[in-house]
């Protein structure tokens, strides 16, 4: 398997470990949601590198949801230190929300 | 990381507010007797204050610690603050409440009027350094800010009229002042602030893309004309035709608001709409009667003092207990459970399992609570109208079961222990 590939899997597996992260009020995971910018697996310094937003800035449940990804990450990864940063920039808006999150929202 | 407010601060808030309101439903049926005489009643000033005061007031400071870093996207200015403006509030309250309650006007309620404007005061600065270090202004913080500008007014002009009362030293006796002390409560404090955080808010639950800021600062414009025009008519022109002017500048906001409500329901991606969201949906409704009745006092204005007296009743009534009160009983439930939530499952999240907030109140108890609540509501608005003390009764029991229930709900959130799902 080469670099690329496995860091392609590695981001796979990260995925399905934030699906287990859900947003307390809307009940939909993280990813649906739209809240995990990028995930970026550095082998030689063993980094995990996860660009996240939240839906609004100094969101009352912020502090649980990057909790709950930095849980899950350095659960399914233990191997690995996490790096985690919080972004605004783009800001999060609806349309972020996958087509499974509208899906979940509408029942 | 952004720091959110600590769930500490917060907290004591809902507890107190919880309390108030319980006492407010047993002080409300011990008035039942006196709702057939003039609303100037000691025990109504007692019920009215404890409403407006205890329970509407506490909980929506408490919430506002909360909600404020959301509207303006910055921290709370200070911890410290908040516990001090919680500390002051939670002394003067019950001194004035007992101040009214036994028409001892004096030193006790006085002082209990003092601390509740310091209250309000250090409320106000930590509110006031928190927008200015966020450099984030928004229409909703601006509603917000203003609203606490108009408490301010209305209980600095409170306790003018307690001195007042002891020792005449304003135009008019006190009596001449209640109109504007409680509409400066009601609209300048309670709807402005309801607006500004439900403009956030309603959208932010129901996940809608509809935005406005044109509209709500036309809503915004609006009512405080509505309050200016008020306050101006109430101090130099007599009741007459003009004070319909405010009215329909307010009217014309409400309905302007529900326009927003409505369009961001319409545009929602989250189509279910939970419990909670319902019974404070409910509260746009409830706002509806109070105004017509209100229409109708002025309108009485010109006929009778008698069928005045009873429209003014029951208008006040379902303003504190309608109303204001509907919003927090279903707002309750959507913000609490978070923050205890919060609290206890902050460090297990993504880490297996854990309950969701809503599973930390008891669903059955929020619907007896409900359930006891609209009728209660229902029947002592007919007892006020039809003046039968039986419906009163019947009423006020229906309130105290649902303040009961509310209480019992909410200490089962406050005690929630971490469990597994």
């Amino acid at each position: 398997m080469n670099e690329r590939t496995n860091n392609s899997v590695k981001c796979a597996m990260a995925l399905t470990a934030l699906y287990q992260v859900f947003d307390p009020e809307l009940g939909i995971n993280v990813v649906d949601m739209g809240l995990i910018y990028a995930i970026d697996f550095n082998e030689t310094k063993k980094q995990i590198a996860c660009e996240m937003t939240l839906s609004t800035p100094f969101c009352p449940m912020g502090d649980s949801i990057t909790q709950g990804v930095k849980n899950a990450l350095e659960q399914a990864f233990p191997e690995y230190t996490l790096s985690l940063e919080l972004t605004f920039d783009p800001p999060w808006t609806q349309e972020h929300i996958s087509e499974e999150g509208r899906i979940y929202l509408n029942n | 990381m952004m720091q959110t407010t600590s769930h500490r601060v917060v907290l004591p808030f809902y507890f107190y507010a919880a309390l108030a309101f319980l006492a407010g439903t047993v002080l409300l049926f011990d008035a039942v007797p006196v709702f057939s005489g003039h609303f100037f009643h000691p025990k109504l000033l007692a019920v009215t204050h404890c409403m407006a005061l205890g329970w509407g007031t506490m909980m929506i400071m408490g919430a506002a610690h909360q909600l404020v870093p959301v509207l303006i996207e910055g921290k709370l200015y200070s911890n410290l603050a908040a516990y001090l403006s919680f500390g002051l509030a939670a002394l003067g309250i019950p001194l004035l409440i007992y101040g009214f309650y036994t028409f001892s006007l004096g030193h006790t309620a006085q002082l209990g009027g003092i601390l509740i404007v310091a209250s309000i005061v250090v409320y106000m600065i930590n509110l006031a350094m928190s927008m200015a270090q966020s450099n984030n202004e928004n229409v909703h913080a601006v509603f917000v800010f203003t609203a606490t500008l108009w408490l301010l007014a209305t209980a600095s002009l409170g306790l003018a009229l307690l001195f007042n009362f002891t020792t005449l030293f304003m135009l008019k006796d006190s009596l001449g002042y209640l109109s504007l002390h409680a509409h400066m409560g009601i609209v300048g404090w309670f709807l402005l602030m309801i607006m500004g955080v439900g403009s956030k808010l309603i959208p932010m639950f129901l996940i809608s893309k509809y935005t406005n800021t044109r509209l709500l600062w036309a809503i915004f414009i609006l009512i405080n004309l509505a309050l200016l025009s008020f306050v101006f008519l109430n101090l130099f022109i007599a009741p007459g035709i003009l004070h319909l002017l405010p009215l329909l500048a307010g009217g014309s906001a409400v309905a302007l608001f529900g326009y927003y409500c409505f369009a961001s329901a319409k545009d929602r991606i989250r189509k279910k709409v939970d419990e909670q969201m319902k019974l404070s949906l409910l509260s746009v409704l409830l706002l509806l009667i109070p105004m017509v009745l209100l229409l109708l006092v002025v309108g009485s204005l010109f006929v009778y003092q008698k069928q005045q007296n009873t429209l003014v009743l029951a208008y006040g009534f379902l303003v504190f207990f309608g109303w204001i009160s509907s919003i927090i009983l279903g707002m309750s439930f959507k913000t609490l459970p978070f923050i205890v939530w919060n609290k206890v499952y902050h460090q297990q999240v993504g880490l297996g399992t854990t309950p969701n907030p809503k599973d930390l109140f008891n669903s059955t108890l929020f619907r007896i609570m409900a359930l006891s609540y609209v009728p209660g509501i229902l029947i002592f608005t007919s007892g006020i109208l039809f003046r039968l003390p039986v419906l009163l009764q019947i009423g006020a029991a229906g309130l105290f079961i649902s303040a009961l229930f509310y209480n019992w709900n909410i200490l089962k959130i406050l005690n929630h222990k971490a469990v597994k799902a």
